[in-house]
């Protein structure tokens, strides 16, 4: 069943205006085509019929002449006519790209919660294949046809019964074409998931080898991967099946026409009614006739799918970004960076795929809070409590459903979003960083930041040391095909660029969560330095680093619960007691790197391992 | 799955190695030797259909029309349809056959690297990047099954229509043969420059498009990082430059087929020409006849659109040949921790004995020196120290994952590496840190440690560790799918599911590495019932991140740089102020902070 795709052809037809010039010398290049390719066989039957069956030399000499011309002209336009079909393919497949990632770039986070990556991917990649695939038979198809076109009209014209016999099967050719197509992609598309999965076994028996040594899983698996292989090849068959069914059917169809052509066409010859040339001719036409005809079957099959996949692109392209700039945007006045949640309520919603419909939950309801210019919060509470929702509603990655949220006094929705962004630094819990240079990667809010300002950044985050460590320092590439780095390391890198970008607002979530305990030290070394004298919220449920912030705000139920210093909630509130208590249970009882670590940074004398959760800082913290 | 990164230079092949991939492909093809033989038979029997039809135009000329001979005619039409169907019937039939043999050459080419991927031991999937070994089975079997599915056939039946067709031409009229030679320098040139061009333009066709994909992937997954640093604009552009040189690389690869294609095409077109003009010339002297030329006017096609075919397929042929090579190499890989011929099996039970054991990573520097242990039957041994100090090295030892540079190890009096593989696995069993989980319900994920496992065997596993309840509350209970590694479930389940597996290869020896990282509290204690049931009444050797779990233990052993240092039970070691004391009263200190 073909999904409804009237907006996927939409799509497709709008791109073709837009290139409607460039598919029109495509097509006029086809044209052109046509006619040397038309012209040669009659240029065969005349000196056939008027050179050699009559003996006249000079004729001769003058048709092979005409026909070296036709086949000039037909030869060259057959590469023109590739090359422009191509051109214009390509290059909708690449603006349909460049618009379909320029979108998705615009769209909101709630869009991006739900959507997959590898879904997004294959409408930039796969489906927009599909509408290339489809374009480029556009020009080509319009030639064929008119080829088609003018090779029966010349045909009928020199003989009708005769065109009849050999023209007769051909528009099979095409009926069975368009089968073909579309009963072997399903085919194409089974052996294509089944290579997937084989090479899912493969995939996790390789990166799971620890653990396949380690249960002695090697039959197991090795029976996994024959039933996976032994499934591969029963569907590669199918398609071979298909294959042969159908190629074999299309190669005879014309071979009947020339059959006709050389039975009757003979006969006709011998009474005289035809010369022996066109007799040749016929033979070449019909020969010239069965790819235009194919490709006539293709397009129809290709069409759908293109139609499909458009479709698809559509339906991410008509999803409209919900967080955008207002009409008016209020510029955001100087300030120190004051942030205040008046009164705010704010569900996710969103498509769960195991409760099977929307559902709406309620994350913050009436959350109030003011935090100071240049004043550091630490925001504390249980899983689900909603204190990550609060950080991603001051940049706005979405917006309030009651109540707002100010920045120096202007609602981020009165303000243009990217002056917004600009003055929240924000280091992610889960630290994302991209394939490029150390620098690159620090310079992010700025790509053309001074050297100068990169490194004060990254001393700033504690990052400078090991980044000279590596041999192309600054210069060295992460990711992919780069150095992998540790998770701290990647950690300090994040801040570094968050503090590059000198936002009036520091938001921190959890950014030592993912930091094994015995290295957190380091990156909250490098976080007090940051905070000194700037409006910064932490995300956070280890004493220590929570001991950081000026004031500590329990987050409970989607509302503040409670406010004060560390050493205030500790004696006064009995759920921050037991929300601290939970956090360090998960903590807890590790025996790290202890008295005999690698020396980075536990010397037997400063207790790492199970005492980071209750280190020095925390200490500090009490007394505060 | 984007890992494109591994493609290249690799993708030529001499002609010694290409000569050595073939003879080898050779041997692998004995088992279809019959279906080989007939498919052969096929591929002539089709080519000469194909010659046999301007053939049979040119007899039902001369010998028909010419001389008004209907009887002879009418021979020739009824032979050519006699050919186009048997043509039919026998193109059928070889798509079939060349498809079956094809297949399932890649069938067992498959089963074979994979089962060599299977025997191969650690330190080989320590050398070598898990990408580069998976790419190996994917990218490098595809680009074969490419070949099989698209290319294979024609590459046979064109180069066959080629000699064929000269041989042919050249026996009906060899001065029109002379003649179709003349443009035939002209195309090797050209398809030999054709060919090199587009294996390049092929190459960088899909190292960018590689690159455009990585780009679109880190846009999409880094999409809030963008976004919070309102970098929108800056990584449009990136992606649009990545974008427009994958479009350029393209247009590089259409410009070579489009000066290609004419210059065959003319080269067809002029030969029918000239065939025309001389051979029209020659009919007036009646050298050749009128059905001669129209054989070699028809015949033309054959010449030129295999040629064609040929240089379009040949780097298709390359990059499996490569691809081959590369497979063969791996096969090749020889086995570093295997079976001995003559290898016994380990006895079901006894003690463990290291020996003198020091050993190196492929790199060099020695990781353990000169250790000694024994471990009693029963007993349960906690290694300690830092990391990197050699204490997994010495439990993956153990454990035969290596072999020993120096020294030995026994169970049971016999030397680990006299000992058959299969009983080694199935005596001695490595639970890791991490639950790892492959694709399947979670019956299937605790089966792993025993093929053909029953049901009802592995459910007694899972309730022999007491977790049974737990995953009976999941909505499809222990038929759950876990997706995507197991997304769905907590570490701590995964950790069941891990420990499950070892109760059910029910081991005489366990090596346990314990997870460092923090489980759910709710399923931590459950976590703990489990591993104290498995470890019952068995040998283990435990490799401890807690402290708890070596005060447990029968004894300890703290292992620093290499070496066994202090060895004995908890409270001795406590008591003996050295290395082990320190680390107990930094956790006394830090459980009463917290």
């Amino acid at each position: 069943m073909p999904p409804p795709s009237s907006e996927g052809w939409q799509l497709i037809f709008a791109q073709l205006r837009a290139q409607r010039w460039g598919l029109a010398i495509g097509v006029a290049v086809g044209l052109v085509w046509t006619v040397g390719k038309v012209s040669a066989p009659k240029l065969v039957e005349r000196a056939i019929d008027r050179g050699i069956e009559v003996g006249d030399g000079a004729a001769i000499t003058r048709w092979a002449l005409l026909i070296a011309v036709a086949g000039l002209i037909s030869a060259t336009f057959t590469g023109l006519r590739r090359y422009f079909a191509f051109r214009e393919a390509r290059w909708s497949e690449a603006e349909l790209r460049d618009r379909l990632f320029a979108h998705l770039q615009r769209l909101h986070f709630s869009f991006h919660d739900e959507a997959q990556t590898g879904q997004l991917m294959s409408r930039a990649n796969t489906d927009l294949q599909q509408v290339q695939n489809f374009i480029v038979l556009i020009p080509l198809t319009i030639s064929n046809g008119v080829t088609v076109l003018a090779v029966t009209v010349i045909l009928v014209r020199t003989n009708a019964l005769l065109a009849l016999l050999a023209l007769g099967t051909l528009p099979l050719v095409n009926v069975l074409a368009k089968r073909f197509s579309s009963r072997l992609h399903p085919t194409m598309v089974a052996v294509q998931q089944e290579s997937a999965e084989l090479a899912g076994v493969v995939e996790e028996t390789v990166s799971g080898v620890r653990v396949v040594k380690g249960f002695g899983a090697e039959p197991v698996q090795r029976e996994r991967l024959r039933k996976e292989a032994d499934d591969l090849y029963e569907v590669s068959m199918q398609s071979t099946v298909i294959r042969s069914r159908y190629w074999p059917a299309l190669e005879l169809l014309p071979n009947l026409g020339l059959v006709a052509v050389l039975g009757y066409g003979g006969h006709l010859v011998l009474d005289g009614r035809l010369g022996l040339g066109a007799l040749v001719a016929f033979n070449a036409y019909v020969v010239l006739l069965i790819w235009p005809l194919r490709m006539l079957g293709m397009i129809v099959a290709q069409s759908q799918r293109a139609a499909a996949s458009a479709q698809r692109v559509h339906e991410v392209l008509s999803t409209e970004p919900i967080v955008v700039d207002p009409a008016r945007p209020v510029p955001l006045p100087p300030g120190g960076g004051e942030v205040r949640f008046e009164a705010v309520t704010f569900a996710y919603s969103g498509v769960l795929a195991n409760a099977g419909g929307r559902v709406e939950r309620t994350v913050l309801d009436g959350f109030d809070l003011i935090i100071a210019p240049g004043e550091s919060v630490a925001l504390v509470g249980a899983t689900g409590s909603g204190k990550s929702t609060v950080a991603k509603l001051v940049p706005r990655f979405y917006d309030v459903d009651a109540g707002a949220v100010r920045i120096d006094g202007v609602d981020v929705r009165h303000a243009a979003v990217r002056e917004v962004r600009k003055a929240v630094g924000l280091v992610f819990e889960e630290t994302f960083l991209f394939s490029d240079t150390i620098a690159a990667n620090i310079a992010f809010a700025d790509p053309d930041a001074e050297p100068a300002a990169i490194e004060r950044a990254a001393r700033l985050a504690g990052a400078h040391e090991f980044i000279c460590a590596l041999p192309e320092g600054y210069g060295a590439e992460i990711g992919e095909r780069g150095y992998s780095l540790s998770g701290g390391q990647r950690q300090r890198i994040a801040i570094a660029r968050a503090i590059l970008a000198d936002p009036r607002v520091l938001i921190l979530d959890d950014a030592t969560s993912a930091v094994d305990p015995t290295k957190e030290h380091e990156i909250r070394d490098a976080l007090a330095e940051v905070m000194i004298g700037r409006t910064t919220i932490v995300i956070a449920h280890r004493p220590a680093t929570i001991a950081l912030a000026d004031r500590v705000v329990l987050v409970d139920g989607g509302a503040v619960a409670a406010t004060g210093t560390h050493a205030e909630l500790l004696a006064t509130s009995e759920r921050y007691r037991e929300v601290l208590a939970a956090a360090a249970a998960r903590d807890a009882e590790r025996l790290g790197a202890g008295p005999c670590s690698d020396g980075d940074g536990g010397a037997a004398t400063d207790p790492t391992g199970a005492g980071a959760v209750g280190g020095e800082r925390f200490q500090a913290g009490l007394a505060d | 799955m984007f890992s494109m990164a591994s493609v290249s230079e690799e993708d030529q092949l001499d002609a010694e190695s290409a000569k050595r991939v073939l003879r080898r492909a050779g041997r692998m093809l004995r088992p279809y030797r019959r279906q080989l033989r007939w498919s052969i038979l096929l591929i002539l029997l089709y080519t000469a259909s194909q010659l046999a039809g301007p053939y049979l135009v040119k007899y039902g000329i001369d010998r028909g029309i010419k001389p008004g001979d209907r009887g002879a005619l009418d021979l020739a039409v009824g032979l050519y349809l006699v050919v186009a169907l048997l043509a039919f019937f026998v193109n059928r039939l070889q798509v079939v056959l060349v498809g079956r043999i094809g297949e399932g050459f890649l069938r067992d080419l498959r089963v074979r690297v994979f089962d060599h991927l299977q025997r191969l031991s650690m330190p080989f999937y320590d050398r070598e990047k898990a990408g580069v070994i998976i790419s190996r089975m994917t990218s490098d079997v595809d680009s074969l099954q490419e070949l099989v599915q698209l290319g294979l056939l024609q590459f046979v039946s064109s180069a066959l229509l080629i000699v064929i067709s000269v041989v042919v031409l050249a026996v009906v009229s060899w001065q029109l043969m002379l003649i179709c030679l003349i443009p035939l320098p002209l195309v090797v040139v050209a398809s030999v420059k054709f060919q090199r061009d587009s294996n390049r333009a092929y190459l960088s066709v899909r190292d960018r498009i590689g690159s455009m994909l990585s780009t679109l992937q880190e846009g999409i997954s880094g999409v809030r990082v963008i976004q919070a640093f309102a970098r929108e604009d800056v990584e449009v552009g990136r992606f649009g430059r990545r974008n427009r040189t994958l479009y350029d690389a393209h247009m590089r690869s259409v410009k070579i087929q489009a000066w290609y294609l004419p210059v065959i095409e003319m080269a067809g077109l002029g030969t029918t020409a000239l065939v025309v003009g001389v051979g029209g010339w020659m009919t007036t002297r009646e050298i050749v006849t009128v059905g001669t030329i129209a054989f070699f006017v028809l015949s033309l096609s054959n010449l030129f659109e295999p040629v064609q075919m040929l240089s379009q397929l040949f780097n298709q042929v390359q990059s499996a040949g490569a691809a081959l090579h590369k497979l063969f190499g791996l096969l090749d890989t020889p086995v570093e921790v295997g079976e001995r011929p003559g290898a016994v099996d380990l006895p079901p039970s006894g003690p463990v004995r290291v020996e003198g054991v020091s050993f190196a990573y492929a790199d060099g520097e020695p990781v353990l020196r000169d250790v000694d242990l024994a471990i009693a039957e029963g007993e349960r041994l906690a290694l300690v120290g830092p990391t990197g100090a050699g204490k997994s090295t010495l439990a993956k030892l153990i454990a035969r994952l290596y072999d020993p540079t120096e020294g030995r190890i026994t169970f049971g009096g016999l030397d680990l590496r006299d000992a058959t593989l299969s009983s080694l696995r199935e005596r001695i069993t490595v639970v890791p840190q991490e639950g790892f989980l492959f694709n399947g319900t979670i019956r299937d994920n605790v089966r792993v440690a025993k093929r053909g496992a029953t049901d009802v065997e592995v459910d007694a596993a899972l309730e022999a560790i007491g977790v049974r309840e737990r995953f009976s509350l999941l909505r499809d209970g222990l038929d759950t799918e876990v997706r995507e590694r197991g997304s769905r479930l907590s570490a701590g389940e995964k950790q069941l599911v891990s420990l499950a597996r070892a109760a059910l290869a029910d081991p005489a020896l366990l090596v346990l590495d314990e997870a460092t990282s923090s489980l759910d509290p709710g399923t931590e204690v459950l976590v703990e019932q489990a591993l104290e049931r498995l470890m019952h009444g068995r040998t283990v050797v435990v490799i401890a991140h807690r402290l708890s779990t070596s005060a447990r233990a029968d004894r300890v052993g703290v292992v620093d740089e290499g070496r066994l240092v202090e060895i004995g039970t908890h409270d001795d070691l406590v008591a003996a102020g050295g290395r082990y004391t320190a680390l107990f009263d930094t956790w006394v200190r830090g459980l009463a902070r917290a």
